[in-house]
C-alpha cells in the first residue's frame, strides 16, 4: 500500500524527489495546500477509498499521511 | 424758354441729388447689415473653432482613456494567468491540477485553504499600511511557515528552493 503512495506522491511531485516517510510535502517536496488535497483525491482513487476529509486536515507529511490513509485501507 | 429749361435741369439736378442721397443710403443699410452677418459669422466660427478644440481634448482624452484600459486589460490577463498557474498548476505527470474540482471532491478543505489564505491576505494589506512583522514571519525560513500570499513583504528571510 505504501508502493501505492510512494507511486501517487512521486507521480505528483516528480520521481527526481527524495521521497521518504520523514517528507514534508510542502517544505521537502515543495507542494502547496492545495497538492495535499489533490494527492487525498488521487490516492482515495487509486485505493478506492473514501476518507472524512476532516481527518486529512493539518496533514504535512507523508508519515501522516500514510498512517490517515492506512486506517482506512481495508475498513471501507 | 430758357426758363423752362433751366427749371425742367434744376428738377433733373435734384433728381440727381435724391437718388444719389438714396443710393448712398441704401449701400450705408446693406453696409450695416453686411457688418452685422460678419459678426455673426465671426462668432460662428470662434464658437465652431471652440467646439473642434474640445473635440481635439475629447480624442485627446478618450485615447488616454483607452490606453489605459489597454494597459489594465494586459495586468488583469497576465494576474488572471498568473493566478490560473498557481491555483491550475501542472503537476510532475502533466496534469493540470483544477481546484474547481478539488473544491467538489473536497469542498471543506478548500474552503479551510481559502480562509487561511484570505487571513494571510490581510495580513498582508497590514505589512503593506505598515505594520511591523511578527518574530514568526521574520524567522520563516520553511514553506509551511511564510504567508503565501506576500512571501516577499511578510517574510524577508525565506528563500524560495
Amino acid at each position: 500500500m505504501r508502493v501505492e503512495i510512494l507511486e501517487v506522491l512521486q507521480g505528483h511531485f516528480g520521481k527526481d524527489k527524495d521521497i521518504n516517510v520523514d517528507s514534508h510535502m510542502m517544505d521537502d517536496l515543495g507542494g502547496d495546500e492545495f497538492d495535499i488535497v489533490d494527492v487525498f483525491v488521487q490516492i482515495e482513487s487509486k485505493l478506492g477509498i473514501s476518507i472524512p476529509e476532516e481527518e486529512t486536515f493539518d496533514i504535512m507529511t507523508v508519515s501522516a499521511l500514510c498512517e490517515v490513509v492506512e486506517r482506512h485501507v481495508g475498513s471501507d | 424758354m430758357l426758363g423752362q429749361i433751366k427749371l425742367v435741369l434744376f428738377f433733373l439736378f435734384l433728381s440727381s441729388i435724391g437718388g444719389v442721397i438714396w443710393y448712398v443710403q441704401h449701400l450705408q443699410a446693406e453696409n450695416e447689415i453686411l457688418t452685422l452677418n460678419n459678426e455673426k459669422l465671426n462668432g460662428a466660427v470662434e464658437q465652431q473653432q471652440a467646439l473642434i478644440q474640445q473635440q481635439l481634448r475629447d480624442i485627446e482624452s478618450k485615447t488616454a482613456i483607452n490606453e489605459q484600459i489597454t494597459k489594465n486589460n494586459a495586468k488583469l490577463t497576465a494576474d488572471l494567468n498568473l493566478a490560473n498557474e498557481k491555483f491550475n498548476k501542472v503537476n510532475a505527470s502533466g496534469e493540470r491540477r483544477d481546484v474547481g474540482n478539488l473544491a467538489l471532491s473536497k469542498p471543506k478543505s478548500i474552503e479551510r485553504i481559502e480562509r487561511k489564505r484570505e487571513r494571510q491576505r490581510a495580513r498582508c494589506f497590514e505589512i503593506a499600511q505598515g505594520s511591523a512583522l511578527t518574530e514568526e514571519e521574520l524567522n520563516a525560513t520553511k514553506k509551511s511557515q511564510i504567508n503565501a500570499e506576500c512571501t516577499n513583504i511578510a517574510n524577508p528571510n525565506y528563500t524560495p528552493y
